[in-house]
């Protein structure tokens, strides 16, 4: 095995920078990175400094929040370090384990693999605006406590943010459907047949 | 307590609000990213930090240069993971060694200047493990405090030459990484002085007495945060090398550090599962009764460090053998050093012994179940002391009723190959689960307010057991509130000393700890409430019940009447629990650092959990692809506090038993001692698709012995003994005897070519 970089891993940040005013071209060749990211892109081209700050607006839990982003910052760090919202956890980096799970408009997406200045112009969801109002629950997380669908709690976030478009997307038809369906989600405290549990106890409430 | 109450974080959890340590939101916090060794074995030729340190916003790179006399290298073994301060060092020891910690005004610019780390070395050639030349072979006896000497008893040589039905065989165990959904990471912050460290932690005492001597200060100063930890499963345990290197950087920035590690790096900065050889010989007559046994392992160590799995400990006591012997063996090659990992000695231990008890079985033609029956044992064959509650056996006819052993039974127990559905080929096994029942020195304080509401504090670590909860359901029992008006704080250094989360001893010690200080505060009601009340009531009658303090029958009176009595709002009391046969200031000594764990084969009687696991599983005829649609398991372990979150943490070690017989293996590189497959996506571990029917069974038992709690823990017996009933079962359904976990495809397409 051939040396590589220092962590042994070529690292996203590392070759956005190292390519040099290619944030822009790495945004441009990632699928639908839509309107707003692409002309994010060509300004970013036009800068030539990839350490440059993109001043973007982001629509997380509904609310409106202006910031001066990195272009290498992911959507998980911004969510975490910029805003506060570290209900969203790190758990890999790398989209591997699925406990950096957000909606965005809806979909389930790995925060972690998304750069943040491609999230403006959409609806970013995270755990703490999952509920319908203050001091409520929704049905998955009402399930979650229920049945004891986590130990730890750190991949729970992302679990229940999953499990709600699970059902969504119409992929809780049945628990071999659930089990596939939810295995991008690793929960290494293994509360997988009390999350098989709690998203058909929650599913039954989300369709009522 | 007893009652299946839902976790009392629960809504924190679900909630997004639940506050993990690299959550901790600090003011002008600096963000650190580490920078590692490439190769596994040689010394730093040339660091240079030049154009790491010319990145905008670049802080510091801290290097050996910078760190130079300011951290004290750790002692192994007293809670630290290894014995070498990286930082310290021109040596390179293992793959992946901390070499520098670049601190930044930002993630991205931290992580870029970590790539511009230049690093040039001189290279040895690295010793990867057991298969490779340049390793050194030491005795394990007398290599750590835990493992004293190789258990004996008889004469093993003479009894197994003598004996007509005799095994000898060889078992591999691989090893493994604990990824814990939480990555590691420190945060550190200074005040006029005084550090705190935010960091997920199984043992806040103990650390901060650790970091006090590698930053030699004192530990008053130091206080250690650990609110919530994202699973642990003992890679959280010993306090690695990085902690103190964080707090140094963030005293030399002048501001809050925080520094996340890469999963990467998680696989060689702190500790993992060694992988372990173990040999096998057992010796029975025509009768299925043991006469001899011999267990050897050879177990794979770094070169600085010692740690000893030994196993042995508990495979020789485990039935009524005869003649035991047992020795193990570290092998000494170029890696990080590994570590405490779920149930540390007795799932690679167990797993050789009873793929063993199988084997012996079969050539015995005994049911397997009944096999166990013949050599169960109330008393150590190693030292004649008996156990003070063993229920194995009421575990294995529990388990094999709602299993349905019976279908093996009638199939002819040792026709392989018999229960084919299709293209599937069926199997169905067994395996003895074991873990020893241990208890640790802890403090708590509780206080009462008039109210009707009640704290527990206690530095004790909440790693997803339920620990919290149980403590709660424990003060309100006693306090006769209900578990709502309980707070429970833990996971802080501030808080009065509480056990390590390790040796499964939390809820044990932890609850004897709460129920004194509990029974401090009843006294205190007690006097009250016999205060002019008229003829004198007993203590023992004296209950506290739905906010009322009862005298006896008859007469009783509302909390805050007697609050009123004693002109107070609030009562508190400290206790120190430490259990039977410890040495005099065992709290003191918690908080110095010294877990001082007691029980298991360690005191005048044997204190072991048992349990039983059943397995089927399908193993495809064509591709050799094995799932295990069903897992049963029947467990005895004291009292249950809360049967929610038992059968939870049962659950996931018999399913942590299943990634291990199936998936779990960290790949070394034989010729650059490199490891190969260091996250999430080559490194594999049990997901949702993996997991079908598992059921637990709770299996009553009542031991007053062990600790005042009655309770012997669970957080490891599920995974132990599971990757083993994997594998009888594997050997039901194909009539192939798999070794060595984990147990895959290929293993089986190599037998079937042979």
């Amino acid at each position: 095995m051939p040396d590589r970089s220092q962590s042994g891993t070529v690292n996203r940040r590392h070759f956005l920078a190292a390519v040099g005013g290619a944030a822009a071209g790495g945004a441009a060749t990632l699928p639908s990175p839509g309107d707003a990211a692409t002309a994010l892109a060509a300004e970013a081209a036009e800068a030539r400094d990839p350490r440059a700050l993109h001043t973007v607006t982001l629509t997380v839990n509904g609310q409106d929040h202006r910031l001066s982003l990195d272009a290498r910052a992911s959507l998980l760090d911004t969510l975490r370090d910029r805003l506060g919202l570290t209900g969203t956890k790190k758990g890999c980096d790398h989209g591997q384990c699925g406990a950096c799970t957000v909606l965005v408009d809806g979909r389930r997406e790995l925060s972690c693999l998304r750069l943040a200045v491609m999230a403006q112009g959409h609806q970013v969801t995270t755990i703490e605006g999952l509920a319908p109002a203050p001091d409520t629950l929704h049905p998955m997380q009402q399930a979650f406590i229920d049945q004891d669908a986590f130990q730890c709690g750190y991949c729970t976030p992302g679990q229940i943010l999953s499990a709600v478009a699970c059902v969504k997307e119409g992929h809780a038809g049945d628990d071999d459907q659930i089990r596939e369906y939810m295995s991008g989600n690793v929960c290494r405290c293994a509360a997988y047949p009390n999350i098989i549990a709690a998203i058909r106890q929650a599913k039954t409430e989300m369709e009522a | 307590m007893g009652a299946p109450v839902a976790r009392i974080d629960g809504r924190l959890k679900v909630t997004g609000q639940a506050r993990y340590p690299a959550d901790t939101p600090l003011h002008n916090l600096a963000h650190a990213v580490m920078v590692t060794s490439t190769i596994a074995r040689g010394r730093i030729r040339s660091l240079d930090t030049t154009a790491a340190a010319a990145v905008p916003g670049v802080l510091l790179v801290l290097t050996r240069d910078r760190a130079q006399g300011q951290l004290t290298a750790p002692k192994f073994g007293t809670g630290g993971s290894t014995s070498i301060q990286p930082l310290n060092e021109e040596r390179i020891w293992h793959d992946g060694q901390m070499l520098a910690i670049v601190v930044a005004e930002t993630q991205e610019a931290a992580q870029e200047a970590a790539d511009l780390v230049a690093v040039t070395y001189d290279h040895d050639t690295p010793s990867a493990g057991f298969d490779t030349s340049g390793v050194e072979i030491v005795a394990g006896a007398g290599a750590s405090p835990m493992y004293p000497e190789d258990p004996k008893a008889g004469d093993f040589d003479t009894a197994f030459k003598a004996a007509p039905v005799v095994l000898d065989a060889t078992y591999n165990t691989a090893a493994q990484h604990h990824n814990p959904m939480e990555l590691f990471s420190t945060t550190a912050e200074w005040n006029n002085g005084r550090l705190t460290v935010y960091e997920p932690s199984q043992f806040v005492a103990g650390w901060r007495a650790q970091l006090a001597k590698q930053l030699d200060m004192d530990a008053a100063n130091i206080r250690v945060v650990s609110e919530y930890i994202g699973g642990a499963f003992g890679s959280k345990g010993p306090m690695t090398p990085r902690t103190a290197a964080v707090a140094l950087a963030a005293k030399l920035v002048q501001r809050p550090v925080r520094c996340v590690c890469t999963r990467a790096q998680g696989y060689t900065t702190a500790t993992f599962r060694a992988e372990t050889r173990q040999r096998i010989r057992m010796g029975a007559g025509r009768d299925g009764k043991i006469r001899a046994f011999s267990h050897e392992g050879w177990e794979l160590t770094s070169r600085p460090d010692d740690y000893v799995v030994g196993g042995t400990e508990t495979t020789a006591r485990l039935y009524a053998y005869g003649a035991v012997h047992t020795k193990v063996q570290l092998v000494k090659a170029d890696r990080n050093t590994p570590g405490y990992m779920r149930s540390p000695p007795e799932t690679p231990y167990v797993f050789g012994l009873e793929c063993a008890m199988d084997e012996m079985a079969e050539k015995l033609g005994l049911d397997p179940v009944e096999f166990r029956r013949v050599n169960d044992t109330q008393a150590d064959p190693v030292s004649g002391k008996r156990y003070t509650s063993r229920s194995l056996m009421r575990c294995y006819d529990e388990a094999a009723a709602a299993f349905g052993w019976q279908r093996r039974l009638d199939a002819g127990v040792w026709k392989t190959g018999a229960m084919r559905d299709g293209d599937w080929l069926v199997g169905l096994g067994c395996a003895t689960a074991v873990y020893p029942t241990q208890v640790a020195p802890c403090a708590a304080r509780v206080r009462l307010t008039a109210d009707g509401k009640a704290l527990v504090q206690t530095a004790a670590h909440e790693i997803g057991t339920g620990v919290r909860t149980v403590a709660a359901q424990t003060a309100a029992q006693a306090l006769g509130l209900s578990v709502e008006d309980v707070t429970v704080e833990m996971g802080d250094s501030a808080l009065p000393a509480g056990p390590v989360a390790g040796g499964s001893v939390s809820t044990a010690s932890v609850c004897s700890a709460v129920l004194k200080a509990c029974g401090g505060i009843r006294d205190k009601l007690y006097r009250a409430a016999t205060i002019n009340s008229g003829p004198p009531a007993t203590p023992e009658s004296f209950t506290l019940r739905d906010g009322m303090a009862v005298l006896d029958s008859g007469r009783s009176a509302p909390l805050s009447a007697l609050f009123q009595k004693l002109g107070t709002t609030q009562l508190e009391d400290y206790a120190e629990f430490a259990p039977e046969g410890s040495a005099p200031g065992a709290v003191e000594q918690l908080r110095q650092g010294n877990p001082g764990i007691m029980g298991g084969a360690k005191g005048p009687v044997l204190m072991y959990a048992f349990g039983a696991e059943f397995v089927e599983v399908r193993v495809h005829a064509r591709t050799g692809e094995i799932r295990v649609p069903r897992m049963v398991g029947a467990f005895a372990a004291g009292r249950i506090m809360n049967p929610r979150t038992a059968r939870s943490q049962l659950l996931g070690g018999m399913i942590w038993g299943l990634g291990a017989a199936l998936h779990e293996m960290t790949e070394i590189d034989p010729r650059r001692a490199r490891t190969v497959n260091r996250d999430l996506q080559d490194y594999l571990v049990p997901v949702n698709a993996d997991v079908e029917g598992v059921e637990v069974i709770l299996v009553p038992e009542t031991d007053t012995e062990v600790n005042p709690a009655g309770v012997k823990g669970l957080g490891e017996l599920g995974n132990v003994g599971t990757s083993s009933a994997i594998a009888s079962a594997i050997y039901h359904a194909t009539g192939r005897r798999l070794r060595d976990i984990p147990m895959r495809l290929d293993k089986l397409l190599q037998l079937q070519q042979t």
